[in-house]
């Protein structure tokens, strides 16, 4: 406990500390950034979370390197922007405290305001998308707030109608935050319109903390009550999945369709909250919904990255499409296994189907934005980033059961 | 290993590959017209061992292990049945390949033919030697596929001759003549219509009992165990190989027409084997059923009346036609049919006689192939001398062919049941079992066998009559000094007579005195009396003109034809058009239907993306409210 304390304030100081270096030197901010993400991994080292901090500081430094491709305004505090937002995905798995839980929401949240403003090559800075963005952040952030506050005194005065109305907030917040439909008109404007090399953070490692957060946060102040409301995520679920998966057949933009990508993958995520009452079946469904989170980012990590350099590696981009699409070994298939399972094993047989009919659906996009995408094999960063994300991709090839047992341990506090 | 039985069933096969793969190379080569004579050598081979098994095998089984872990193995038997079938089998085989030697000396595709000729009797012989099912099948199928290969084999249709039917006759819709490729066609797929509930009864058999060996099977626990729906059902589904392949109605057509394939074809596959083999296995079946064992279980009483009432309305309906017939093959088929009618009829019988029955039907068997085989080797001696398929000829004819008019007379005779013959005391035989039949299911199948066996001698007394005395002249003879022809039928018309001396000798195990007995009897006098008065009558008035309309009607076999070119073909027709109208649907549902509902259901999803903020907002402000509003009604 102590060395997590210590750790994390020694990576907050070498974040600033990389943050004031940009006014020297950029390169002394990135190796500052890293250098701190490096620390949070060693000093998890000994936990049983580790891989999945591993995991987060994998993305964490993908995305950095993304944030380098190009220089922008505020080049080298991006860096630590970033940095923060990693530190902070790996560090809210090791507690339990709503109001730790609370401060790691907005702490993940906020850095993208300013990341979504800034443009590259000299352009002028996306007001006016960042507007969007921001105003849907605040309006979320605020309802997950309030929600998490209502559950928490509901919870010790057993007012099940405050109950309700906490819950109810709380998924509206989450789903305004990451993007579920129907409160997800911000992502395509935001997706097509804003810099790719932002939104390669902004689409992938940022959406981990508020599902974290949510999953915790309901488990701690859970009521009989709850039983009765699941069906209201399942609801925001299957809505979310159809308008993605159909939204992104016609789009023609990559960034467009990744836009709708991002919503139908939520709606697979936000389902597993369904299952939340069910105690066999938790672990698992939590476990897909990680791993769903992880190939997400990941994924799109590269994808916006690869828009910002017009392409990348063919076999590349095809191994993340597949991926994506749920084609085993690959980590995208175990994560959708997950979920299929633990819905199908709590009964939910009819939302398990649903999801498989809306993996059929996105095949053909996936491979519209790998073949937009795909092209000629050339040493680089972004290439870098790509081939990273796809060994991630290929880690499973053996069965992950320990990602299962990983899961489990989120939820023991420290 | 036993070698012999071996050879007996390799040795016509492997003595007609070298014609077959020499024909290709060399087709009408004079080294080429040479090979038949080792084909025939070869059926020669598998003669001499069915002798040898009949005169020296011990009764029994014998076998090779096939697939031992599932208790199926290759199973021969030899039993009374198998021995005197198989004897018969190759004898007949080698006699019609002799003749084949000369009749088939100017084809233009004499590797097709004697290799599919051989093979069908190395098939024939497995049918008939075996005891396991499975391997019966695969004899079974080599009869379909050589019968095939044999029925069209002139499948140029260029030759008149080769035709059924008067060319260019319509009736409505319906053409009244086919060529051989159509014959062809006709046969396999009418075959195949009993083959596949015959495959599914074999299998089931096979997971009710573990065991597909017939003399082994306990039928009457199987029976029992499924009760009498399902014995019923199983046993038809079986029945319906032995039915399309002996031309039980309804499935007789293809049998009509099967006579557009060579004579010596017609002589083999619809006097001895091929129709016979139907017959055989309900014997062999029953045989080892013992159904007259089986009366506390039920549903046997029910399958074995069916069967019988079917085997003597086709005898009936077969005796019929032939009386209407004036091609001299198609004549010849439909007595085939009918008698095969006869032989299932007395078959079934034994439910309520006992075992005798099986053997009165085994011994007409018997002297129906030889009688029929001859007169099918006469009647393709006929079509070669006058060229015509249709009856004709007269005395000057009957002059110039005296071994084919002995021949003619001989087995017509001794077909038709005229005392004191041979098919006399063994339709003396029937007419005892179906007498006793009275008392149980009425008098109907007495009278239907006495009314086919009168028709039965007219019409054999026809085909004499019309072709060796009172037919019309014929145009042009080619009578070209044929040796082997004569030679052939001669040997296979003696031995009618060898038949008539076990009957009256009694020195069968089986049959012993007992067909003596039933002959001497009044009532079977009687039924011989009229059938030789009616076999004089028809020899000497062969055809009624005041008639003629109904025996149009006969000869075009009731129109039964309709069933195969017409009936079953629109079914066919109609479900064939469903498919089509279905894949259209499909085909739109998947390039039209689906995509346009998913692409206008997309453009709407997409559509709200206007791009500005305070639309935006208000949806989602407006969803939060509503979903908060509702939550706190109380629906959530």
């Amino acid at each position: 406990m102590m060395v997590l304390l210590l750790s994390a304030l020694v990576s907050l100081i070498l974040i600033v500390f990389g943050a004031v270096c940009s006014l020297k030197d950029l390169r002394l901010s990135l190796a500052a950034s890293i250098l701190a993400l490096i620390i949070v991994l060693v000093s998890s080292i000994t936990t049983q979370l580790f891989p999945y901090v591993l995991l987060v500081v994998a993305i964490g430094i993908l995305t950095v390197f993304s944030m380098s491709i190009r220089e922008n305004q505020i080049s080298g505090v991006d860096y630590s922007l970033v940095a923060l937002i990693a530190l902070i995905t790996a560090y809210i798995a090791y507690t339990n405290d709503i109001s730790f839980i609370l401060a790691a929401f907005v702490i993940a949240s906020v850095p993208t305001y300013a990341l979504v403003f800034v443009s590259t090559d000299g352009a002028k800075p996306h007001v006016d998308v960042a507007l969007k963005y921001i105003v849907f952040m605040v309006l979320a952030t605020v309802l997950f707030i309030i929600g998490t506050l209502f559950l928490a005194y509901s919870n010790s005065s057993g007012n099940t109608m405050l109950y309700t109305l906490g819950f109810v907030m709380l998924i509206l917040g989450l789903g305004m935050e990451v993007g579920c439909a129907p409160m997800h008109e911000w992502v395509p404007d935001v997706f097509s319109a804003a810099d790719p090399l932002p939104l390669s953070v902004v689409a992938s490692i940022t959406k981990i903390v508020p599902f974290v957060a949510a999953y915790k946060i309901i488990l701690l102040t859970a009521l009989p009550q709850l039983s009765k409301l699941t069906i209201f995520v399942a609801f925001i679920a299957v809505i979310s999945m159809f308008t993605g998966n159909i939204g992104a057949l016609t789009a023609k933009e990559t960034g467009r369709i990744l836009a709708y990508s991002t919503v139908a993958n939520m709606g697979y995520v936000i389902a597993t909250l369904a299952i939340v009452t069910s105690k066999n079946y938790l672990y698992l469904a939590f476990a897909g919904a990680l791993l769903q989170l992880i190939v997400n980012a990941f994924g799109k990590a590269s994808f916006f990255a690869s828009i910002k350099t017009n392409g990348c590696s063919r076999p590349l981009m095809y191994l993340l499409a597949l991926s994506f699409i749920g084609l085993p070994p690959l980590m995208g298939f175990w994560s959708k296994f997950f979920i299929l399972t633990s819905l199908v094993g709590a009964g939910l047989i009819w939302l398990a189907f649903l999801l498989i009919v809306n993996s059929a659906i996105s095949i053909p996009y996936y491979l519209r934005i790998a073949r937009n995408l795909a092209g000629e094999t050339f040493p680089g960063k972004v290439t870098a980033i790509a081939l990273i994300s796809s060994v991630a991709m290929l880690i499973t090839v053996l069965p992950p059961n320990w990602f299962v047992s990983l899961a489990k341990a989120f939820f023991g506090g420290v | 290993m036993n070698w012999e039985l071996i050879f007996l069933f390799i040795s016509p096969v492997l003595c007609s590959l070298p014609i077959a793969f020499f024909w290709v190379k060399e087709p009408g080569s004079e080294r080429a017209r040479k090979l038949p004579l080792l084909s025939v050598f070869g059926l020669f081979i598998s003669f001499v061992i069915a002798i040898h098994i009949l005169l020296k095998y011990p009764d029994g089984t014998y076998t090779i292990p096939w697939l031992p872990e599932y208790n199926i193995n290759f199973v021969f038997i030899f039993d009374y049945l198998s021995k005197y079938m198989g004897a018969l089998t190759a004898f007949i085989a080698f006699m019609i390949g002799i003749y084949g030697l000369e009749y088939m000396k100017h084809d233009y595709r004499l590797g097709w033919y004697w290799f599919f000729f051989n093979m069908f009797t190395a098939s024939m012989l497995l049918v008939v030697y075996s005891d396991n099912l499975l391997m019966l099948l695969i004899g079974w199928e080599g009869l379909g596929l050589a019968s095939w290969g044999l029925i069209g084999h002139w499948f140029r249709d260029d030759d008149e001759l080769a035709y059924v039917g008067i060319i260019g006759r319509k009736i409505g819709p319906l053409k009244m003549y086919w060529p051989p490729s159509y014959g062809g066609w006709r046969a396999i797929s009418t075959i195949r219509v009993g083959d596949m509930p015959m495959f599914f009864a074999v299998a089931a058999i096979y997971a009710l009992t573990g065991n597909l060996n017939i003399s082994q099977i306990h039928w009457g626990m199987l029976f029992s165990k499924i009760g009498a729906a399902g014995t019923v059902f199983l046993m038809l589904c079986f029945l319906m190989g032995p039915f399309t392949k002996s031309a039980q109605l309804p499935f007789s057509e293809w049998l009509m027409t099967a006579m557009t394939g060579p004579t010596t074809v017609s002589a083999l596959l619809h006097s001895a084997t091929m129709v016979a083999a139907g017959t055989y296995l309900f014997i062999r079946m029953s045989w080892y059923i013992h159904p007259w064992a089986l009366h506390s279980v039920p549903g046997v009483a029910v399958l074995y009346f069916f069967v019988m009432l079917l085997g003597l309305i086709s005898a009936f309906y077969g005796a019929l036609v032939a009386i209407g017939c004036l091609e001299r093959k198609v004549l010849l088929a439909a007595s085939t049919m009918s008698s095969l009618g006869l032989m299932f009829g007395c078959a079934a019988a034994s439910y309520w006689f006992g075992k005798l029955a099986l053997v009165i039907a085994f011994w007409y068997l018997l002297t129906h192939a030889f009688a029929k085989a001859t007169l099918f080797l006469v009647a393709g001696h006929l079509i070669h001398a006058t060229h015509t398929r249709f009856c004709c000829g007269d005395l000057s004819l009957a002059k110039k062919m005296k071994t084919g008019l002995v021949a003619t007379i001989i087995a017509t005779v001794a077909l038709g049941g005229l005392p004191p013959l041979t098919a006399y005391w063994v339709k003396a035989g029937m007419d005892g079992v179906m007498h006793h039949l009275v008392e149980m299911v009425g008098s109907t199948p007495l009278y239907l066998l006495i009314l086919t066996s009168l028709l039965y001698s007219a019409f054999l007394a026809k085909f004499l009559s019309l072709n060796f005395w009172k037919g019309c002249k014929c145009s042009s003879l080619h009578l070209h000094e044929e040796r082997l022809m004569p030679f052939a039928y001669a040997c296979v018309v003696s031995m009618v007579f060898l038949l008539l001396y076990k009957i009256l000798s009694g020195t069968d195990p089986l049959v012993e005195k007992h067909l003596l007995e039933f002959g001497l009897e009044k009532d079977s006098l009687m039924v011989g009396l009229g059938v030789t008065a009616t076999y004089l009558f028809a020899l000497v008035v062969p055809r009624i003109s005041v008639l003629s309309p109904i025996g149009t009607f006969l000869g075009d076999r009731m129109y039964l034809p309709a069933l195969n070119d017409f009936i079953v073909p629109s079914i066919g027709w109609a479900i064939s058009k469903l498919i089509e109208y279905t894949h259209k649907a499909i085909d739109w549902f998947c390039h039209f239907g689906l995509p346009d509902f998913m692409l206008s259901i997309s453009r709407r999803i997409r559509s709200i993306q206007v791009g500005y903020l305070r639309v935006y907002m208000k949806i989602a402000l407006a969803f939060v409210m509503l979903t908060i509003f509702v939550s706190m009604m109380g629906w959530l």
